[in-house]
């Protein structure tokens, strides 16, 4: 689902998407935010409690009931989005906040299915494993095919147990399709930087540090695209040459 | 390490352990064909190196370094093996021993290292590997035959 600060998801939701999703979520984001006063962080805690809730139905082998409250909440948990692009109320700690209780909800809802006996615990661990893996890289690496609790949608037709194969697959392969985009982010870094091609990986570390160096202490917080840190010439000359006198030395 | 070396040690360990069916397309796919990263990565080198052998150039990926171990793990769980893990490991060890910058625990760490025994040249340590893994084969074979 969309971060109340907007979270991006570029390679699966993109802009037009996220367009077309507020405009038909809109009404109702109106009506959320306008008429009951929730903010997005409150629509947030409200889809995590609803996601919570489904989670104790299905456990007491009321699966039906407990998909219709995981619809719900999911349905909350994409308003808090919306709310939050209408009214320019995102952040990037609402951003996280949702990232957590969406992960949070999550697990629950898996452990659930795996308390009423629907599938093995090993199996609904290791999918929370692989979705949680997934988390901590698809921020960076943009891409998130978006297969979680979604797919339990389709237990009426296929077994609960090939659904969490399923999940954990998909996540587990999005997670090393993942970690290789983003080393492709690093390694067209890296042949920028050219020079000494047998020291290129820790000049290119040690310039990104001198550039986190050079960072301002912290990012408005309205702002989803904030302005990359500049790092002038003079202190890219002064790392670039340290690193190179210090591979230098251990060669 | 060359797709050679690392083959040869992937066939000793699937002798020594007479795997067989799923494990030894486990064992190969984990202790060789990990290396289809650097196939990923041939534009990025054929764009900054050209045809030359530019051994040193960085064009590793996470695919082949300790942080693979954060997804293989659960893979060895879900499939209940532990060959995955082995021969990936085993891949890494013989990587490291090569002096080429690597970056183990990229992207959650920076920590760029040349691996162990970067005191030998990288051609000596492989013409030794190559040397004993060819025997070992070779032995092994001939004692099961």
């Amino acid at each position: 689902m969309l971060g109340a600060g907007g979270g991006e998801r570029r390679a699966v939701v993109g802009p037009s998407v996220k367009r077309l999703a507020d405009w038909l979520a809109g009404p109702l984001a109106r009506v959320m935010h306008e008429r009951f006063g929730l903010s997005p962080t409150q629509l947030t805690w409200a889809a995590f409690w609803l996601s919570g809730a489904a989670a104790v139905a299905v456990a007491a082998h009321h699966t039906g009931v407990g998909l219709l409250l995981m619809a719900l909440g999911q349905l909350l948990d994409g308003l808090d989005g919306t709310v939050a692009r209408a009214y320019g109320l995102g952040s990037e700690a609402g951003h996280r906040l949702d990232t957590r209780l969406d992960r949070a909800s999550e697990t629950l809802i898996f452990l659930a299915f795996a308390a009423a006996g629907l599938v093995p615990l090993g199996h609904a661990v290791l999918a929370v494993a692989a979705v949680l893996l997934l988390t901590t890289v698809c921020d960076r690496s943009g891409f998130d095919p978006g297969v979680k609790r979604v797919a339990l949608y389709f237990g009426a037709w296929v077994p609960y147990p090939t659904l969490f194969a399923l999940i954990f697959g998909v996540n587990l392969a999005a997670y090393v399709i993942g970690l290789l985009l983003i080393d492709f982010q690093f390694q067209r870094r890296m042949d920028r930087l050219g020079g000494d091609l047998d020291t290129v990986a820790s000049r290119a570390v040690a310039l990104e540090h001198a550039e986190r160096g050079a960072a301002p202490a912290a990012a408005p917080a309205l702002d989803p695209h904030p302005p990359q840190p500049q790092t002038t010439e003079a202190q890219r000359h002064r790392v670039l040459t340290a690193e190179t006198q210090r591979t230098q030395r251990i060669q | 390490m060359t797709v050679f070396t690392h083959i040869l040690a992937t066939t000793l360990g699937v002798q020594a352990l007479d795997l067989h069916g799923r494990d030894t397309a486990l064992a190969y796919g984990f202790g060789v064909a990990v290396d289809v990263d650097h196939a990923l990565k041939a534009p990025f080198y054929l764009r900054a190196v050209g045809l030359q052998d530019k051994r040193g150039y960085y064009w590793r990926s996470s695919l082949q370094e300790p942080v693979g171990f954060l997804w293989i793990a659960p893979l060895c769980l879900w499939l209940g093996t532990a060959v995955p893990l082995l021969f990936f490991a085993i891949h890494l060890l013989m990587d490291y021993s090569v002096s080429f910058e690597k970056m183990p625990f990229y992207p959650y760490s920076h920590w760029v290292t040349r691996g162990w025994l970067v005191g030998v040249p990288d051609k000596v340590k492989e013409g030794i590997l190559c040397s004993v893994l060819v025997v070992a084969n070779v032995a092994l074979w001939w004692a099961r035959r």
